[in-house]
């Protein structure tokens, strides 16, 4: 479910739950490790994937949302 | 400078321009609880109240605060990453005389052609149009590139053989450098604060309730306001997104629900123009805006270019086809001619690379590091694109030339004005002049109203309590779908008709009885999305009364029972009022 984090380089700055514009993070306890706690409500805008400074998120795209294409005609 | 309000007790006595007082963390929180939630009955004092941190919302925060007035700037998420321009912009709709040429109303004509200039008040165009370039001064003065390329890029959203007015530019960080902007004006910032009612007293704005969502229990404010701005973006979630059971999945954002636009209804307001549906259109099945920033040709699966307008796609010349018959991925699709795809395959190596720049301007990082995962690359692959749900943009809150509303110290700019709309640029624009008058008229208001004795107030704050008291009912998301499926059904965009707009005002009346009354949430976040959902049916319900009133199809309004476009209704505005004794009016006025 969107967003992943990466627990090896997550450093529970918090950034992301502060962030993320449509609360998809939960934070229990300040210095901790966010949780995702409504990972239906992820816009998939990247906001969590800009601003982590870790580098410890990263976007996993629900299956609905494929984007459909072919193969160009030439 | 920020003081503390002690003891609860109103700071009538302690006025001082410039000031917000009694902020979010005071010494002692004077907290009752009426029932099951927490109210901090100390008011807030501000000389003005901005509802929403989007480009509006901090550009209003801005302007009003060099005037030398407080400003509290009230966001539900963060300002640096909330609402429709989170994550960037790259077309902004401008007048540059040196660019233009001295003859405005070129450009005026040149609006009304564009997507976003059907239901404008020509007044407030001008207005916007004669300010716009003062904007993308102040934007490029403050870190925002507007000439990223070295000139003014007029790209892309352009017929062939016409002016050119949507000036290309790198959004990327457009909101980080906003707040910082507003910070260095001293605009105080309270974020994951969330605005859910107006408080109107003697046919004045006095102030506001505001939920405090930083916690796991949500605790309810009283905002003190002289001038207060709805700046609360657009309206999603009204209609089902493309993807059954995401309901997130939406171009524009998810948690702009209409809430400026029902907020005004409650206190007086007038809304306008709520009968059209607006449609946007893009990626099928990954929802997203900024198609004028794709560059290739929409096709047929034949390869056949469905539009007229070009037949090689360059970065000045996109193909507009998408911008003005959004319908046409739905009509070829039901037609048995679609899909209808997007094909770069054609377009120039530069201009593919300024394409994706341009996606990254948009805000499309989050698309585009699933195309590459996925090996979607638009040098070879077509993307299927499709016309998305309606949602509201460009319809609601009526404002005047100073984006005053009808009452009195109350104003709203950006997505959800009713009678004027350029998307970002309007909203920084309006934003701005939202700013300046919600200012002057700070300074010449009297007293703060006490509001916490307002029976409107703690009508409110019950039903507030009563939603997180409860312990047994159904979520906001029931709420939600059950809202979506009876606005799809019942005033889609397919077509409405009398008996289809009686049938689901009734049902949609139901609907919000039996959710005001069974609503359940069990956090701050839950509450806050239950009243996003509450808001949105007050939308529907405006929605249902302006359609089954404008008698004929127009734009995307399609009336089933009244087929032809009305000449006597062209240039004819229909607004909604909810007076004090909660009859709704409804009012025709010319274009103006």
């Amino acid at each position: 479910m969107p967003p992943v984090i990466n627990v090896e380089k997550c450093n529970a700055c918090g950034v992301c739950a502060d962030i993320c514009p449509t609360d998809v993070f939960h934070v229990k306890k300040k210095k901790t490790m966010p949780v995702i706690r409504y990972p239906e409500e992820c816009w998939h805008c990247n906001a969590c994937v800009l601003d982590c400074k870790q580098k410890a998120l990263s976007l996993r795209i629900p299956l609905p949302l494929m984007m459909l294409h072919v193969e160009a005609k030439k | 400078m920020v003081n503390l309000s002690p003891n609860g007790e109103p700071a009538n006595n302690r006025q001082h321009r410039g000031e917000v007082m009694a902020l979010r963390k005071p010494g002692k929180l004077n907290k009752v609880k009426i029932n099951m939630i927490a109210v901090d009955k100390s008011p807030i004092e501000t000389d003005v109240l901005v509802i929403g941190g989007g480009i509006a919302g901090l550009m209003a925060g801005i302007h009003a605060a060099r005037k030398g007035v407080g400003v509290l700037l009230a966001e539900k998420a963060n300002t640096k990453r909330s609402g429709c321009g989170a994550t960037g912009n790259d077309h902004f709709m401008c007048y540059i005389p040196k660019v233009h040429g001295n003859n405005l109303e070129l450009i005026l004509a040149e609006y009304y052609k564009s997507q976003v200039g059907g239901f404008s008040d020509p007044a407030l165009a001008t207005v916007f149009l004669e300010q716009s370039y003062d904007r993308v001064r102040d934007w490029e003065r403050w870190g925002i590139s507007m000439r990223p390329h070295g000139h003014w890029d007029f790209s892309g959203h352009a017929f062939p053989g016409r002016p050119r007015i949507w000036l290309k530019y790198a959004g990327h960080n457009q909101k980080a450098v906003l707040t910082q902007q507003a910070k260095k004006q001293k605009v105080k910032i309270s974020n994951h604060f969330t605005v859910t009612d107006i408080i109107v007293r003697h046919g004045e704005a006095a102030g506001a309730i505001a939920l405090d969502t930083t916690r796991e229990q949500p605790v309810l404010r009283y905002i003190h306001a002289k001038s207060i701005i709805i700046a609360t973006g657009c309206g999603s979630r009204l209609y089902p997104s493309p993807t059954p059971g995401w309901m997130f999945n939406t171009a524009n954002c998810p948690v702009c629900t209409g809430s400026g636009q029902a907020m005004a209804y409650r206190a007086g307001a007038k809304l306008v123009n709520m009968e059209f549906p607006n449609r946007h259109a893009g990626p099928k099945f990954f929802a997203r805006c900024g198609k004028a920033t794709w560059i290739g040709l929409y096709k047929d699966p034949d390869s056949n270019p469905v539009g007229p307008f070009v037949s090689v796609a360059t970065r000045e010349l996109g193909d507009i086809t998408g911008d003005i018959w959004s319908d046409v991925f739905t009509e070829k699709f039901k037609s048995g001619e679609g899909p209808v795809y997007i094909d770069c395959s054609t377009t120039s190596k530069d201009d593919i690379d300024y394409m994706m720049w341009g996606l990254v301007q948009e805000g499309n990082t989050g698309m585009l590091d699933y195309m590459a995962a996925e090996g979607i690359d638009v040098r070879k692959h077509a993307v299927e694109f499709m016309q998305y749900e309606p949602f509201l943009v460009g319809r609601g809150i009526e404002i005047d030339q100073h984006a005053e509303t009808h009452i009195r110290g109350l104003f709203a700019a950006g997505d959800p004005v009713g009678n004027f709309r350029a998307d970002c640029a309007g909203a920084a624009t309006f934003g701005w002049i939202a700013g300046g008058s919600a200012a002057a008229r700070a300074k010449r208001a009297a007293a703060f109203q006490d509001i916490a004795r307002d029976p409107y107030a703690r009508k409110r704050i019950r039903l507030y309590s009563a939603i997180m008291k409860r312990t047994i009912g159904p979520d906001w998301k029931e709420a939600n779908l059950a809202l979506q499926q009876i606005m799809n059904d019942y005033a889609g965009p397919h077509g409405r008709s009398a008996t289809l707009l009686h049938a689901g005002s009734t049902y949609l009346q139901n609907l919000k009885k039996k959710t005001t009354e069974t609503l359940k949430a069990d956090n701050a976040h839950t509450l806050m999305r239950g009243i996003e959902t509450l808001d949105l049916m007050a939308c529907g319900e405006a929605i249902f009364k302006a359609a089954g009133e404008r008698k004929e199809t127009r734009a995307k309004h399609v009336r089933l029972d009244y087929p032809f476009t009305n000449p006597l209704l062209t240039d004819k505005f229909l607004t909604i009022q909810k007076k004090t004794n909660g009859r709704v009016q409804m009012q025709w006025r010319n274009r103006m």
